[in-house]
Formats: structure tokens, C-alpha cells, sequence
């Protein structure tokens, strides 16, 4: 016998302790491949196969109170170009056979020719196009990117992929859209070309309409570029914004602007506020703020203009604001639209402060309705004093004045109530406040307390946005819950006392809307220079509601400096134009009977 | 080594012929097998290349849908820009700024006295006036960069031409068209008459 088979058992444990360490190899590799690194090796390999895809999910819609858009996400294109390819050579192109027509023939199309068709496409002349691929090769000999055009639209998309240029290529590029232009365009606000929100509504409810990219990636064929059914894979799910509602009326809007507008040059005037609320919910119909950026094209206006003042604009409301004195004080007992006061040109009360009147008077015997129909500072401070400057100033924060809105528009001013009324206000200030000196407001939180003394006492939270809904369906709303402030008695006598204002005051024939009662009190003010003083222009406005004897709508004026007609005039005809448009529109139904007399005088 | 050992008996000695008894013992002779049958082999070979057909056809059948998917979506991808393209104009031409710079340009002005017919009593609410002055331009009163230009071009005309006729035919063909002509199909833009 020989060697081997002398020792059999040798030879099989070789070969097995050879196999298994063999398979051992095997098995570890096999584990470390399949399990350990695959989901490494499974991105590696699927990287090298196919890239991924950003899926874009759109931005959510603004829409207003009927749904129309105004303000939507659209695809636009970035064109680009390979400068390096560009100069490379001639472009070839199939071109039908002239000699046959059923054959193609192929043609060389110089670079001057592509430049020129492109250029037309995109607007652009055809050296402003070999202009900007000399450019960049100026700047790097092998620049193998440069933009033509930026933001183009569909249809110019589709013209340049026609061109069918192999050294041009067009780039998704989601943007943003508003078909109403300048049509609410300082509230909605804008984003800029890099998608960013910038301003508005746009900025502050970005939360709602943020949306998500997805991305996907996914096999292809080589040849066509086929997608391979079930190789798709999901990396991250896109996931459109939210719709945010807004409870402006589009139409109104544009009707409230173009009248604004229209005053603003009649008048010169620097700037101008309207606002129209609903009395009964206090939401927000129109807020109109000239001069007006148009969204599409922000950059065509002054950046102060682009935000919107019925927010942003805190100033001492003047006049408009006797009315909620005089609420306050009716609300307290003190008095009622029949007591009586004589009002003097000039008044000086013991505490030192030195009241006087806008223009030079006889003493007039005054009811309370008449101290507001002559809109007098001396007789209002009368009435003022009867309240102490605690109950008025509670009386302002339930009136919403010193806080902002609950909008919470973007840098939305709360208003100065120049401090707490015992520690802060001097003499002359606690006589001030009662006639809406000395104290800001902003437009919409005067429309405020229009509304709260036009609702019956109750004050409806302010509204600009009724809600928002996300892409799964779900809907996000604002419950809206009013709040007393005056009492139903002292909120009536203080509305019948406006519309004697209306029906007598010095404006009456600028601001008539046949068929319907109507409440309403004007003022001119001073607005703070920002440095501590007050410009010596002057602020005009008008605020009041209609129909007086069912309060539906509520519209408040302000005009800045018309330097052509620098009074409450130049904002009466504004109000009469706004608020008959409102009343048509909404087909409010004329008053019956007419408004109570009341006595102005004794 | 141990005495115990040495002096224990000799254990037994198989006998030898026991083992080649057991050992060599014929094998019982096997049931003669049946021969295997070509059905089976058949049967096997058969759905072996049933499912490699059915295989390839399935495949084939994935990857023509794959096309299909494939043209269905450039489709999509067409339409969806269409109807990009057109809810833009559509958006663009709905603007209140497009219709008020339209119906200036037919003349029209605002009314701001509403006047109400109640229907109950037949009783006139409001005082009927007529609208006063001449339309103001508001188009430039609230800009819209995306309706700078729509107004005059091509597509906005072609609603005003009467339907059937070229815009260069448009004043003949509004006397020709008779009263009541059925509506036909609008290229651009709603029909309206070209008188006004």
C-alpha cells in the first residue's frame, strides 16, 4: 500500500478544512455583501445606473373668498448653453430633401444662423447671444455653462426645444405667478426668483404654502431613455403647499384700488389706505394700499411701497376717533347723544392742558351729537374728562387699540397708547386722547372699532385669511368668537349720532349715497416723522359703515399729504365711491325709514 | 502486566467462520425497475419551456407596456404644459384689469346709484341715474405685468372678428351674417359682436 491511502482520514480533513474555510469566505462575503453593506452598495450601484429626479411639489395657492387665484405656481425654463460646444463647430440638421421629398438631407447651420433663431425665441439678438457665449468664454476657455434666458415660459420652452440645438438646454424651474397682478399684490406679497417668500402673505403664512421636493430615481433604458417598470425608486415623497383662503374679494379689490389709485394722483397725495370689513364678522373684503406693487414685477416699486401701511402705518387717528369716545363715555352712564355742553374755541381745564378747536369759533351750545358733527376738540375733552383715564384707556385695549390685529400681518404695527395712562400720559396728552391725539393706531384697527360700534358693541376679531387648506385635504380655520366692548344700547346712539354726522357735517354733499343710511366721521391727523415729532402734512381720512340701520359694511380712508386738497375732503369722495361700489356689489338692500333726528344744538 | 491479568483466561476466540457468514451475505436481488416513462419527460421538459415562454412573453409584454407607459407620459407631460399654457391666458384675460380695459373699450362706464326693484310690491328702491362721464383709463390705475401687451394682440382680437370670417373680411361679414346664426365653434376667444 502507499503513502496515501495509508492515512485516508488526512487526505478528507484536508479537503474539508480546505472547502470550509473556502465556503467560510464565501459566506462572510456573501453576509457582509448582502446584509452588512448592502444598503451601501445598493445606493452605489443604483447611483451608478441612474441619477435622481427632483420631483417638485408646487407651492400652494392664495386664493381669494370666491377661489379665484391670485397667486399660483407655474413651471417656467432657465435656458442654458455650452459656450466650449457652441464654438466647436456648425450645427448639423436634417433638413427635407428639396430634390426628394421623401428623403432628409443633412445641412451645416453656422453658429451665427443658431444664435440668431435662439435669440428671436428668447428674446434676444443674435450677437447679444454669441455676445454672451463670447462672454464666458472670455472668462473660462472651457466654460461649459451660461444662462440665455432666465424664467421663460412654456411656450417659449417648447420653441427652443424645437430649434432642437444639442448645446442648449432648457432647466425646470418652479415659479411663482400672479394673474391679477397689482390686484392685492401688497397684501399677498411676492417671492423671489430663487423661490425665497419675501414679503406678505407670501412670507408670514409660508408655513401653509411650503411645499416639498421630492426625489425619485429610477432605471432606463439606454437606447430611448425608456423608464424599466418596478425600478423606481421613491427617496423622498414630494408634497404640494397648503391653498390659503383669504377673505378679500378680488373684484372689490381692484375696484377699491383703481379708486385709490385714481384719488392719489388727483390729489398728489404721498400715499393712501382703504379697507373694507364686514360688520357682522369682521372679516377683511378689500385692503387697498397705494401706491401698489404689482408682484409679477416687484421691482418697479419703491421699496417702501411694497408692504402694506393699513398694517405697517401707525398714526394719531384725529377726529375718527370721537366716536369711540363717545361710546365709551354713553357705555359708562355719562352721558347720551341729547347732553349739552358749551364748547369754546379755546378751553384751558385745571390741570393746565390748553385745548383748542381746528378753526376759530363764538361759543356753541352743543349736544353730544353736535360736538361730533362740528367735530369739536373742546366739547369732546368735556365729555372725555366725565371718564377717568384708566376706564378710557381699558376701554381703548377693548376696542383692540395698542395690539396688533389678530391678523398678525407681517411687521404689523400694534400702536402707541403712549403708555400706561397714569405714569405716562402728561396733562395735555390725557386731553388729547380723547380726540385721537397722542396716541397711533393703524387704518385697519380704526376699521376696527368702526365695526364693533357698527356690530352692536361686539368686536369680531379681524380677519385676512379664513384658512388653509393642506394638499391632503385637511382644512385649517380661524373660529372666530366676537367680544362686547360697549353695550348694545351705547353702540346704537353712538351710530345714530354718526349718521347725523354724515347727514350734516360740513361734507355731506361730497359723500352722498342716495338710498341708504349711512354713519360716518372723518378726520385729518398728524402722522410722526419717525424722530420723535410730527410732519407738518397732514393725514386725512374717513371711516364709517352702511346701512346705518343694519350695519353690513364698514370702510375706512386714509389719505397721506394730498397736497392738492389738504383735508377730510380729498378722502370723502373716496369713501362715497368705495362704499357705494361695496353696497352694489354685495346687492345690499336700500334703507326704509330715514335716520333719527337728533338735536345738535340747545 | 498485572498478575490478574496474566492469569485470566484467554477470552474467547470468535470463530472465524462465523464472519464471512455474515459479511458476504448476496445482496437481495432488486425488483426489476420499470423503465422510465417519455411521458414524464416530457411533461417536465414541456413545462420547463412553457415557463420560459410564458417568461419571455410576460417580459415582452412588461417592457411594451413600459413604451407605453412611457408615450402615455411624454403625452401627459404635453398636455400638462397645454393646459398650463392655457389656464395662464385664461387666468390673464379673467384679471378684472383685462375686463375692465375691455369694457372701456366698448364704451361701458360705472353706476354707482344701484337702483332695486322689489318684487313684492313692484316698489322702486334708489333713484335711477344715469352713470356720469366718460370711462376713466383705470387699466393703468392697477398694473398687471402679465396683461401688458394682451389687449392688442392676435388672440384677443379674434373674438370681436364675426364667426366665419377672416379678421381682414370682419366688417363685411358682420352685415352678412344673418340674426340668430348658429353659434359656431370659437378659435381664441368668446364671440361678441363686432357692432358696438
Amino acid at each position: 500500500m502507499n503513502r496515501t491511502s495509508r492515512h485516508p482520514m488526512r487526505r478528507i480533513l484536508l479537503s474539508a478544512a480546505v472547502l470550509l474555510a473556502l465556503v467560510g469566505v464565501f459566506v462572510v462575503r456573501l453576509v457582509d455583501i448582502q446584509i452588512v453593506r448592502a444598503a451601501e452598495l445598493n445606493e452605489q450601484a443604483q447611483d451608478a445606473r441612474s441619477e435622481p429626479v427632483t420631483v417638485y411639489g408646487a407651492r400652494g395657492d392664495i386664493v381669494d373668498t370666491n377661489g379665484k387665484v391670485l397667486a399660483d405656481s407655474v413651471m417656467r425654463y432657465d435656458i442654458a448653453l455650452s459656450p466650449k460646444q457652441a464654438t466647436k463647430g456648425d450645427v448639423v440638421r436634417e433638413v427635407p430633401d428639396p430634390d426628394d421629398p421623401t428623403k432628409s438631407k443633412e445641412v451645416d447651420v453656422p453658429l451665427e444662423q443658431i444664435a440668431a433663431e435662439l435669440g428671436a425665441v428668447v428674446g434676444l439678438t443674435g450677437d447679444q447671444v454669441q455676445g454672451i457665449i463670447s462672454a464666458a468664454l472670455a472668462d473660462d476657455p472651457n466654460s461649459d455653462f451660461a444662462y440665455v434666458a432666465k424664467l421663460v415660459d412654456t411656450e417659449t420652452y417648447e420653441q427652443v426645444k424645437a430649434l432642437d440645438i444639442p448645446w442648449v438646454e432648457p432647466y425646470q424651474h418652479p415659479s411663482r405667478r400672479y394673474p391679477n397682478g397689482a390686484v392685492a399684490g401688497n397684501l399677498v406679497g411676492f417671492i423671489d426668483p430663487d423661490g425665497v417668500p419675501v414679503a406678505g402673505l407670501e412670507l408670514s403664512e409660508d408655513k401653509c404654502l411650503a411645499s416639498e421636493d421630492g426625489k425619485v430615481s429610477y432605471l432606463h433604458s439606454l437606447q430611448d431613455w425608456v423608464r424599466i417598470p418596478g425600478t423606481e425608486i421613491v427617496h423622498k415623497q414630494a408634497h404640494d403647499g397648503g391653498t390659503l383662503k383669504l377673505t378679500i374679494d378680488t373684484d372689490l379689490q381692484w375696484a377699491v384700488q383703481r379708486i385709490a389709485e385714481a384719488r392719489v394722483q388727483e390729489t398728489g397725495a404721498e400715499w393712501a389706505t382703504v379697507t373694507v370689513m364686514e360688520a357682522k364678522t369682521g372679516r377683511l373684503l378689500a385692503v387697498a394700499d397705494v401706491p401698489t406693487v404689482d408682484p409679477n414685477n416687484p421691482s418697479a416699486t419703491d421699496e417702501d411701497d411694497r408692504g402694506s401701511r393699513s398694517f405697517t402705518a401707525p398714526f394719531e387717528p384725529g377726529s375718527t376717533f370721537k366716536a369711540l369716545t363717545a361710546a365709551s363715555v354713553i357705555n359708562a352712564g355719562l352721558a347720551d347723544p341729547f347732553s349739552k355742553i358749551t364748547a369754546p374755541y379755546r378751553i384751558v381745564f385745571p390741570n393746565g392742558a390748553n385745548i383748542n378747536d381746528s378753526s376759530s369759533h363764538e361759543d356753541l351750545r352743543l349736544t353730544l351729537t353736535g360736538v361730533l358733527i362740528e367735530s369739536s376738540n373742546t366739547g369732546m375733552s368735556q365729555f372725555g374728562e366725565l371718564m377717568t383715564d384708566r376706564a378710557r384707556y381699558d376701554d381703548m385695549l377693548k376696542f383692540g387699540l395698542g395690539a396688533e390685529t389678530e391678523v398678525g400681518f407681517l411687521a404689523e404695527e400694534p400702536g402707541d397708547l403712549h403708555g400706561d395712562p397714569d405714569e405716562d400720559w402728561d396733562n395735555q396728552t390725557k386731553y388729547a386722547t380723547m380726540f385721537g391725539q397722542g396716541l397711533t393706531t393703524t387704518a385697519v384697527q380704526i376699521a376696527s372699532v368702526y365695526q364693533t360700534i357698527a356690530n352692536d358693541g361686539v368686536r369680531m376679531p379681524v380677519t385676512l385669511v379664513d384658512g388653509c387648506v393642506s394638499d391632503d385635504g385637511t382644512e385649517e380655520t380661524t373660529p372666530s368668537k366676537g367680544e362686547r366692548v360697549i353695550s348694545s344700547e351705547a353702540a346704537r346712539e353712538t351710530s345714530e349720532m354718526l349718521e347725523r354726522v354724515y347727514q350734516e357735517a360740513w361734507l355731506s354733499d361730497e359723500w352722498n349715497i342716495s338710498g341708504y343710511r349711512v354713519a360716518a366721521k372723518t378726520g385729518t391727523a398728524q402722522f410722526p416723522d419717525g424722530e420723535g415729532g410730527y410732519r407738518k402734512e397732514y393725514l386725512v381720512s374717513v371711516s364709517g359703515f352702511a346701512p346705518a340701520d343694519d350695519p353690513q359694511f364698514v370702510v375706512s380712508v386714509s389719505i397721506m399729504n394730498p397736497v392738492k386738497m389738504n383735508s377730510s375732503a380729498a378722502s370723502a369722495p373716496v369713501f362715497q365711491e368705495v362704499m357705494s361700489q361695496v353696497l352694489k356689489k354685495y346687492r345690499t338692500v336700500p334703507s326704509g325709514a330715514p335716520a333719527p333726528e337728533l338735536p345738535a344744538t340747545w | 502486566m498485572s498478575a490478574v491479568q496474566a492469569q485470566s483466561l484467554p477470552a474467547p476466540r470468535r470463530v472465524g467462520p462465523e464472519r464471512p457468514q455474515r459479511r458476504l451475505r448476496p445482496a437481495p436481488e432488486r425488483a426489476a425497475r420499470s423503465k422510465p416513462r417519455l411521458a414524464y419527460a416530457v411533461i417536465a421538459l414541456g413545462g420547463v419551456a412553457v415557463i420560459i415562454v410564458a417568461q419571455l412573453l410576460l417580459s415582452i409584454a412588461v417592457t411594451q407596456g413600459a413604451y407605453e407607459i412611457d408615450a402615455l407620459q411624454m403625452q401627459q407631460t404635453v398636455l400638462t404644459r397645454d393646459e398650463q399654457k392655457l389656464s395662464e391666458d385664461l387666468d390673464r384675460v379673467e384679471s378684472p384689469q383685462f375686463l375692465a380695459t375691455k369694457a372701456e373699450g366698448l364704451g361701458m362706464v360705472p353706476n354707482s346709484d344701484p337702483v332695486y326693484l322689489r318684487l313684492s310690491d313692484g316698489a322702486v328702491l334708489g333713484e335711477p341715474t344715469a352713470a356720469e362721464g366718460g370711462a376713466r383709463a383705470s387699466a393703468p390705475l392697477v398694473p398687471n405685468a402679465l396683461i401688458d401687451g394682451v389687449p392688442s394682440n392676435g388672440k384677443a382680437q379674434a373674438g370681436e372678428t364675426p364667426i366665419g370670417g377672416t379678421p381682414g373680411q370682419a366688417e363685411g361679414a358682420a352685415s352678412e351674417a344673418p340674426a340668430g346664426a348658429p353659434a359656431a365653434p370659437v378659435d381664441g376667444g368668446l364671440p361678441t359682436p363686432a357692432t358696438h
